[in-house]
C-alpha cells in the first residue's frame, strides 16, 4: 500500500505535470503554426473594440445566458469556482500577497468552493443524460465530467474529513508541506500524510487529479485556451 | 472503400486544415447551446440537424486520422473510419446545411459550422458522390469563361433586346445607351446573373442616377462556392477580377446575389476597386439624392428577409432598411433582430438543386414562414435571388399570401423624375 501512495504521490504526479505542460505547450505551438483562414470569420453587425467583444463573449459566455440562461448560471459558478481552486492551490505552494488582497485564511473556501464546483459538475454531468445533450456527446465528455467531480469531491473533503473525525494530524500544514516540496524538486512524503485515517482522500485526490491534467492537453479542455483566439475571430 | 481512395480523401482533408479551422475542430464541448439555432432542426425536430451534430460527423473523422487519440484510444472520442457509410452521412450533413451561420452566433466559441461542412463537400467532390447538378453548372460556368468569344455575339444581342425594357422604366438620352457593355474606364463593374429581372431594374437605376457604368460579361453567381470547390471557386472569381481590373473600374457591384457578393468581398483580396452590393449602392444613390422614389408605388406593409450571406456574413444590414424607408412609411421588422434572422432554407445549392430539394426546403423552412407571417406585411422583399426562388416556393406551398419582391426591382418601379 506504501507503495502505491509513494508511486501516485510522487512520481505519477511528475508525470502527470510534464505531460499537461509539455502537452500543452506543443499543441499550441503546433495550432497557432498553421497558416491563417485567408477570409475574414466575422459575423455583423460588428462592434468596436473587436478584441474588447471577444473578451466579454469569452469571459461572460453572452450568448449562453442569452439562449439557456439557467446553464449559464451554473457555468459561470463553475468556472469561477475553478479559477479560485487554482489560486487556493498555489497558495499552498508559497505565499503570494496578490491573493489576499481579500484577506483569507488558507484554503481558500474551505471546502465549500469545491462543493459548489460538485453540485455544478453533477449538474453538466446528469444533463448529458438527457436529449439532445445525450446525443451530442461523446464518451470522452461524460469521462472528464467524472474525472473531475472524483477529484474535487476527494479534494473537498480532505479538510472537512479531519474536522468531522478530530483527527489533529494531516490538514493543511501537510498538504502544504508536500506541494512544496514536490514543486521545489525535493519530493517529500511525511509519516502523517500517508498513514493518517483519512489520507485515502489526498491519495485519491491527487491520482484522479493526475489523470484529468494527463488527459487534459489532448482533449476538448483545450477549449479554455482556444475559446478567446476563436471569439476574436468571429468578431473580426 | 479502398485504401488508395480513402489516402486521396484523406489529402484533401489535410488540405482544409489551417489555423482557423483546427480550432473549430478541436474545441467543441458539444454543450448544446446551439441546438436551437438551425432553421432546419427547429422545423423539423431531428437530433442530426443540430449544428454540434453535423460538426460530429466531420469531427469523428478528423479524430480517427488528424489525432493521436484516434489510433492510442479511438474510442474516446468516437472516431471514426472513412468509409462509404461515413460519405452518406457527410453527404446528409453538407447538404442539409444551407452555410447560413445562425448557429455561430449561439456557440460560445464561435465555431463556423460552414466551414466545416466545406470539409464535408469537398471530401464528398473528391469520391464523386458530390449533387451532379452542382458540379455541371460549375463546370459550365468555367467554361463559358474559357471561351468568351464564342458566346460574346449571342450575348450582346441578348441585351440589345433588354434596351428597350430598361427604357421603358426610365427615359435617357439618345446618346447614351442603355446598357453599357465593356466601357474602359468605367466607374462601376455591374456583375448580374444570367436573367432579364438581374438586368433591366438595375440598369434603369444606374442610368437614372446618371452613374457611369458597364455590365459585367461574366453571371456573378459562383457555382464553384455552392458545391464547395475551392479551384473553380477561384477560376469563376478570377475572371471577374480580371474583366474589372482591364476595364480599370473603381468599383465592381454585385447583384442581387448573396453567395456572389460573400465571394466577390471576401475571398477577391486587395484590389484597386471596392466591392459593393447593390443595396448598397442604391442607398448611396438615395442618400446623395442622386435618384428619387414615390412611396406610394408600393403598396400595403412591407418586411425584408435579410439574406445570411449579405447581412449576417456580409455585413449589410443598415442600407436596406435605409432604401425601405423610403418606398414605405409601413416597414416592419422581423423579429428579433437581424442577426437571428432566420435563414430562407435555400442556401448552400439547395435551391440550385431544384425539385431534387423541393420538399425538404418547405420542411426545413417552417420557422420562416412563421417569422414572415408575424410580421403580417403583404410584401416580403429581399436582396438575392437564392432567397427570392426559394421565399416564393415557401409563398406558394404555405400560402403565405404574400408579395415576394427583389429590393432592386421595388426601387427601379418606384423612380421618379
Amino acid at each position: 500500500m506504501e507503495t502505491i501512495y509513494y508511486i501516485i504521490l510522487i512520481p505519477m504526479a511528475y508525470l502527470a505535470f510534464a505531460v499537461f505542460i509539455v502537452g500543452i505547450i506543443v499543441r499550441l505551438v503546433t495550432l497557432f503554426r498553421e497558416p491563417r483562414n485567408p477570409t475574414t470569420l466575422q459575423i455583423y453587425p460588428e462592434r468596436r473594440p473587436r478584441w474588447l467583444w471577444a473578451l466579454y463573449d469569452t469571459f461572460f459566455l453572452p450568448t449562453v445566458r442569452r439562449h439557456n440562461p439557467v446553464f449559464w448560471v451554473f457555468l459561470m459558478f463553475f468556472h469561477v469556482c475553478f479559477l479560485l481552486l487554482i489560486i487556493g492551490h498555489l497558495e499552498l505552494i508559497g505565499e503570494f500577497s496578490v491573493f489576499q488582497i481579500i484577506p483569507h485564511e488558507v484554503f481558500l473556501g474551505r471546502g465549500f468552493v469545491g462543493l459548489i464546483l460538485s453540485i455544478c459538475l453533477l449538474f453538466f454531468l446528469f444533463r448529458r443524460f438527457l436529449s439532445p445533450y445525450r446525443d451530442l456527446s461523446v464518451p470522452e465528455d461524460y469521462y472528464l465530467l467524472i474525472l473531475l467531480f472524483l477529484t474535487v469531491l476527494f479534494g473537498s473533503q480532505m479538510d472537512w474529513a479531519r474536522t468531522w473525525y478530530d483527527y489533529g494530524n494531516l490538514s493543511v500544514v501537510e498538504y502544504r508541506e508536500y506541494l512544496s516540496s514536490l514543486f521545489s524538486l525535493r519530493p517529500e512524503l511525511s509519516p502523517d500524510l500517508t498513514s493518517s485515517g483519512h489520507s485515502f482522500m489526498l491519495v485519491l485526490h491527487v491520482f484522479f487529479a493526475n489523470l484529468f491534467l494527463m488527459f487534459f492537453p489532448f482533449s476538448q479542455l483545450m477549449h479554455s485556451f482556444l475559446s478567446l483566439p476563436m471569439n476574436k475571430l468571429r468578431r473580426g | 472503400m479502398d485504401k488508395e481512395i480513402r489516402d486521396n480523401l484523406l489529402k484533401l482533408f489535410q488540405g482544409k486544415l489551417n489555423e482557423a479551422m483546427r480550432f473549430y475542430l478541436e474545441t467543441c464541448t458539444r454543450c448544446g447551446i446551439c441546438t436551437e439555432a438551425c432553421h432546419v432542426y427547429a422545423s423539423m425536430g431531428h437530433i442530426k440537424y443540430i449544428a454540434a451534430y453535423r460538426h460530429e460527423i466531420v469531427r469523428r473523422i478528423y479524430k480517427k486520422y488528424f489525432k493521436g487519440r484516434g489510433r492510442l484510444w479511438p474510442s474516446v472520442g468516437e472516431a471514426k473510419e472513412l468509409s462509404e457509410m461515413a460519405l452518406e452521412e457527410l453527404y446528409e450533413a453538407a447538404y442539409s446545411c444551407t452555410g447560413c451561420r445562425r448557429c455561430m452566433v449561439y456557440c460560445p466559441f464561435g465555431i463556423d459550422t460552414q466551414m466545416l461542412m466545406s470539409i464535408a463537400k469537398l471530401l464528398l467532390i473528391g469520391a464523386h458522390t458530390e449533387p451532379e447538378i452542382l458540379t455541371m453548372l460549375a463546370d459550365t460556368s468555367v467554361e463559358k469563361g474559357k471561351s468568351l468569344d464564342l458566346f460574346r455575339e449571342g450575348f450582346l444581342t441578348g441585351i440589345k433586346n433588354l434596351e428597350q425594357e430598361v427604357v421603358k422604366k426610365w427615359k435617357i438620352e439618345a446618346k447614351h445607351t442603355a446598357i453599357p457593355v465593356d466601357v474602359e474606364g468605367a466607374d462601376l463593374l455591374y456583375v448580374a446573373l444570367a436573367g432579364a429581372h438581374s438586368i433591366v431594374p438595375a440598369a434603369a437605376v444606374f442610368n437614372a442616377a446618371g452613374e457611369n457604368w458597364t455590365l459585367s460579361f461574366f453571371e456573378a453567381v459562383n457555382f464553384g462556392a455552392f458545391v464547395g470547390d475551392p479551384t473553380k471557386t477561384k477560376l469563376i472569381l478570377d475572371r471577374i477580377i480580371n474583366e474589372a481590373r482591364r476595364l480599370k473600374v473603381k468599383e465592381v457591384c454585385i447583384c442581387e446575389c448573396g453567395t456572389a457578393f460573400r465571394v466577390m468581398k471576401q475571398l477577391s483580396g486587395k484590389q484597386p476597386f471596392k466591392v459593393s452590393s447593390i443595396t448598397e449602392v442604391h442607398a448611396r444613390y438615395l442618400r446623395e439624392s442622386r435618384i428619387k422614389v414615390d412611396k406610394s408605388k408600393v403598396l400595403g406593409p412591407i418586411t425584408y428577409h435579410d439574406p445570411c450571406q449579405i447581412a449576417r456574413n456580409g455585413g449589410v444590414i443598415d442600407e436596406p432598411r435605409f432604401i425601405l424607408r423610403h418606398l414605405t412609411d409601413d416597414y416592419r421588422e422581423m423579429s428579433p433582430e437581424p442577426k437571428y434572422n432566420w435563414c430562407c432554407g435555400g442556401g448552400g445549392g439547395l435551391v440550385a438543386l431544384g425539385e431534387e430539394t423541393l420538399d425538404f426546403r418547405m420542411k426545413s423552412a417552417s420557422v420562416k414562414v412563421d417569422q414572415v407571417k408575424n410580421t403580417k406585411a403583404k410584401v416580403l422583399a429581399t436582396a438575392c435571388e437564392n432567397c427570392h426562388t426559394q421565399l416564393s416556393d415557401l409563398n406558394t406551398h404555405y400560402k403565405m399570401d404574400v408579395d415576394v419582391r427583389f429590393l432592386s426591382s421595388m426601387v427601379a418601379d418606384a423612380l421618379v423624375h
